[in-house]
């Protein structure tokens, strides 16, 4: 009987013992799936086949002493706006819906290298942006802690998908807050890397300056294994970094004494007041820190709707050259969140779009000082647990400035940390963001919280 | 933006958005105006955005 619950590492050490087979494993997620997907619209498309085909192969492959890692055999779930070979990718729009890519993107094909097994495509928001939305072919996935609430967006699906056990892993994107957004608010961990670290080609974009593709699984290690299988240089992908990929994972275990850390309290107190409950839990997590011999000070850099004014007009006007086309041919085939949030961005201006991307210099400059004598910083993912799924407005993503898009603005790595839950046991969280290409510091130092603290034994009940 | 400038931008974006959402949207612009307000700092003539490009050397 397999367990319940199982992280990647842990499913790993028992595939490479040949105590678990993938085989079992994968019938396990299947049998979940079948009996809570109805409830979490998590998946959208099952391919259960060709996961059970993928098994077969695996168990085959790891039985002959050809093992590749710690994702060999592992199940998990593709956004569905990863491109995959033979089966629908469809940004969870009508617009898309009958879209069948003819090859695997970068990502997805490094995933399935390294062994890992899709059961099929996980909800987003229509095309990582127009969510949560009841008009869209599939419904809005559902938080598992408790399915009234929102699971965050858009890498919803994938949220719900973890969290429930569905998968062990699953893939993100993040423009503006899509990985750690659904993180924090499904009790994950989520690390949006470094810009240009993992390939973006083969994925829908949202916008091509802001776009991250990133893990989402329940721990910081399996996020570290993910990540390994993902990242690597891709002369398709523009942006795609060309420089030696570390070992995530060995990354993990190195001290974490000594590390500086700048706290943004401000972004979550003044500028974008967080609940009492995040709040304490943030305060909490910093003083876990200093604890492990890290240090902590609070810092002060630009307001946060200075941050979210670039992004945001940014991330609207890119999303919106995009689907230009298609808006003015079949404006009603979108759903009504993401043609509306389309419509005001075709309201932006040339000339301010430039002007954020002048300020995005000035603020990638303004954060790469502040960080001059740090290693990281950290301030809140989210400004409270999960909001009901019907209390999210339409234009959600202005309403209040982001916690999040600052991250994509810089290009800097940057990871959901759960840390507590409400008495009603709602994930809370923290963010915790280093220097570019220092992913492997921010791993260690989410895999140190997580190793002091109490959070990743509690799951939801289903 | 009155009422009928945001419809007017509509014809001109050539999008064919309906009357409910409309009222939704012009209540919604002045988030894009707010952003604008904080972008439009004065700056040097010569300020760069970030992706001024870089072309591979041969």
């Amino acid at each position: 009987m397999v367990a319940e619950f199982l992280t990647i590492a842990e499913a790993a050490r028992l595939i490479e013992k040949k105590e678990l087979s993938p085989v079992e494993l994968v019938e396990s997620r299947l049998d979940r799936i079948g009996k809570y997907n109805d409830r979490l619209h998590a998946f959208i498309r099952l391919t259960a086949d060709e996961a059970r085909a993928a098994a077969k192969a695996a168990e085959t492959e790891i039985a002959a002493g050809k093992y590749r890692g710690p994702l060999h055999g592992i199940p998990i779930g593709l956004k569905d706006i990863y491109e995959t070979v033979g089966v629908p990718t469809t940004g969870h729009s009508k617009v898309m819906q009958d879209h069948v890519p003819k090859a695997d993107g970068f990502a997805v094909a490094r995933l399935k290298a390294a062994g890992a097994i899709s059961l099929g495509k996980l909800a987003t928001h229509e095309f990582a942006f127009g969510g949560p939305s009841f008009d869209l072919p599939w419904p809005p996935a559902r938080n598992p802690w408790d399915t009234s609430r929102f699971t965050g967006g858009s890498s919803s699906g994938t949220g719900a998908s973890v969290a429930a056990g569905l998968v062990l892993g699953g893939t993100g994107s993040d423009t503006g807050g899509s990985i750690r957004g659904p993180a924090a608010y499904c009790g994950l961990a989520g690390i949006k890397p470094t810009y240009g670290l993992i390939s973006r080609a083969g994925i829908l974009p949202l916008a091509f300056s802001l776009d991250h593709a990133g893990p989402m699984a329940w721990t910081a290690e399996d996020c570290a294994i993910m990540l390994q299988a993902m990242a690597g240089h891709d002369p398709a992908d523009p942006a795609s970094a060309n420089r030696a990929i570390p070992d995530y994972r060995a990354a993990l275990n190195g001290d974490v004494k000594g590390l500086r850390i700048g706290l943004i309290r401000h972004f979550y107190t003044t500028d974008n007041e967080a609940s009492a409950a995040t709040r304490d839990a943030i305060d909490a997590a910093a003083k876990t820190y200093q604890g492990l011999g890290c240090s902590v000070r609070e810092i002060t850099v630009s307001p946060l709707a200075e941050w979210a004014a670039c992004g945001v007009t940014m991330m609207l006007s890119e999303a919106y050259a995009i689907h230009q086309e298609n808006l003015r041919k079949r404006f009603t085939d979108y759903g009504e969140i993401f043609r509306d949030r389309m419509a005001l961005a075709g309201l932006i201006g040339a000339g301010d779009y430039i002007q954020a991307v002048r300020r995005r210099r000035e603020l990638v400059d303004e954060l790469d000082r502040a960080m001059a004598d740090l290693d990281l910083v950290m301030t809140a993912a989210a400004p409270s647990e999960a909001p009901k799924i019907d209390e999210v407005g339409k234009f959600a993503t202005m309403e209040r400035p982001s916690l999040t898009i600052a991250f994509n603005v810089t290009g800097s790595p940057a990871m959901s940390v759960c840390c507590g839950h409400t008495g009603d046991d709602l994930p809370l969280s923290f963010q915790i963001v280093g220097k570019r290409f220092h992913d492997a510091t921010v791993l260690r130092a989410a895999h140190a919280y997580e190793q002091a603290t109490p959070y990743r034994g509690k799951r939801p009940t289903l | 933006m009155t009422r009928a400038e945001l419809d007017a931008a509509m014809v001109r974006l050539g999008l064919q958005v309906p009357p409910a959402e409309r009222e939704e949207i012009w209540a919604a612009a002045h988030y894009i105006d707010n952003m604008a307000a904080l972008l439009r700092k004065p700056r040097p003539v010569g300020a760069e955005p970030l992706h001024t490009p870089a072309f591979p050397e041969e």
